[in-house]
């Protein structure tokens, strides 16, 4: 899979290796459908439990968004170390000389492609379900990508420390969530701000998440080869 | 050399530390009974001088938390780990009091004991990430994995500290909201109030190393005390 350059591409490796995972993901099928199936009925629930009214359920659609896709990230998160420790694959990931940094890079656009797809799904339903408007889509989109690339580097990073852990279903969300909500909350104001029309707010939102994006990938990235090394 | 020092009775530091600590929580609580009320609160304003301190120590706790699981990810030294997670412990602990006596103080002077006031909400999710950090500890038996693994959550924890810190500033920024803030009692603070409050902070800060330092030596014990058959 990888090249054979003489001096390690580690752009190319780390895209290479979010490629495989992404094709693996797709042959296999169960993991994205199940959460897509998941999602579906949790945001059946919340419209049964948020009643019939559409305006409320339009005023709740961006936290509804969110909290699902939040929900998704913890099932999704599993699944971008749980192959390799089935298949055995980990210890040939790290026996490639050079940094390890570019297996985080790898892995967190792997997630980051899963976390933006399953949210553009999530985001037709809420729209369809809950009345969300769609008028300021290409700001929407925005936001779905800023925010699933905070949400994606935290999950990624925890996925990987957790990796060879009993109990990692568990103990993942528990980690993950206090983490993410700065972003899910950042993300539901830009949301509900573009959803209403009103731009004012949006752009420092935007800001705030890109600054999260930023440190969190940073930190990261720095961080994960002292966490992962030796396992 | 390490066991020699181990087992010393008592380190001399603890408890000067501690004494001093103890001393001045005495001057501290002289003061702050001695203080007049505030205008507003009345003598409720009393609660600040255990609040405030509290909350600080936690904060303080937190960054001990970061410095050491730095530290350990550079060095890889035991200690380190040791007293990433008695300061971690020490925040828990002195956060709690902080947002119990916090709640204490809302419920005479907003009517409520709990608001989702952003420095409330960030605080207290704060604290959700130290238990998950201590649920992590728990949930991993080989100690040096354990410690990498901690390690992490202490660094991204408490980055996650100044981040909710800033989100506070910003969201205020952007809601023009006129909220009531927890530290608007410092800006007017007339002198008395300052000296009882600074009294109070150099207290629980003395206390703080002195229990730290305490919890780290029987951490030490505890960690010798599994190597022994």
């Amino acid at each position: 899979m990888i090249g054979q350059a003489p001096k390690p591409r580690l752009l190319a490796r780390s895209f290479w290796l979010a490629w495989r995972d992404l094709v693996l993901e797709l042959r296999g099928r169960s993991g994205l459908l199940a959460a897509v199936f998941f999602l579906a009925t949790v945001l059946l629930i919340l419209g049964l439990a948020l009643g019939p009214a559409p305006r409320q359920l339009a005023q709740a659609a961006p936290g509804v968004l969110w909290v699902a896709l939040a929900l998704a990230g913890s099932l999704l998160a599993n699944r971008a170390f749980g192959l390799e420790v089935e298949d055995g694959t980990l210890e040939q990931l790290l026996l490639l000389p050079g940094e390890r940094e570019w297996i985080y890079f790898g892995k967190l656009l792997f997630q980051f492609s899963l976390q933006v797809s399953v949210g553009l799904v999530l985001l037709v339903l809420t729209a369809g379900l809950f009345y969300l408007p769609l008028a300021a889509w290409p700001g929407i989109i925005l936001t779905l990508v800023l925010g699933s690339l905070g949400y994606a580097s935290i999950s990624t990073f925890y996925a990987g420390l957790l990796v060879r852990l009993r109990g990692r279903e568990v103990l993942l969300p528990l980690l993950l969530f206090p983490l993410v909500v700065p972003v899910v909350l950042a993300a539901v104001r830009a949301t509900a701000g573009l959803a209403q029309g009103d731009w004012s707010e949006v752009g420092a939102w935007w800001r705030l998440l890109g600054s999260f994006d930023v440190i969190y990938v940073t930190v990261c990235a720095l961080l994960f080869p002292g966490i992962l090394e030796g396992g | 050399m390490e066991r020699a020092t181990t087992l010393k009775r008592s380190d001399p530091w603890v408890r000067l530390w501690l004494g001093a600590g103890f001393l001045t929580l005495l001057a501290g609580f002289y003061f702050a009974l001695s203080a007049p009320p505030d205008a507003n609160q009345g003598w409720l304003v009393r609660i600040m001088y255990i609040h405030v301190p509290t909350a600080w120590v936690g904060y303080l706790a937190f960054f001990g938390c970061l410095y050491y699981s730095v530290a350990y990810v550079i060095r890889r030294k035991e200690h380190y780990d040791r007293m990433a997670a008695v300061s971690a412990e020490l925040g828990l602990i002195f956060l709690g009091l902080a947002i119990f006596t916090g709640s204490l103080w809302g419920r005479p002077t907003w009517g409520v004991y709990w608001t989702w006031d952003p420095r409330l909400t960030t605080t207290a999710i704060l604290f959700v990430v130290y238990v998950g950090y201590f649920v992590l500890r728990a949930a991993i038996e080989d100690p040096e994995l354990r410690a990498k693994a901690a390690a992490g959550v202490g660094i991204l924890g408490s980055i996650n500290v100044p981040i909710s810190y800033m989100s506070v500033v910003w969201w205020r920024s952007l809601h023009q909201i006129q909220s009531i803030n927890l530290m608007t009692g410092r800006v007017t603070i007339a002198p008395p109030m300052l000296l009882a409050l600074m009294v109070n902070l150099a207290a629980f800060s003395l206390l703080f190393i002195g229990i730290a330092r305490l919890r780290g030596q029987i951490a030490l014990r505890e960690a010798l005390l599994e190597e022994e058959p």
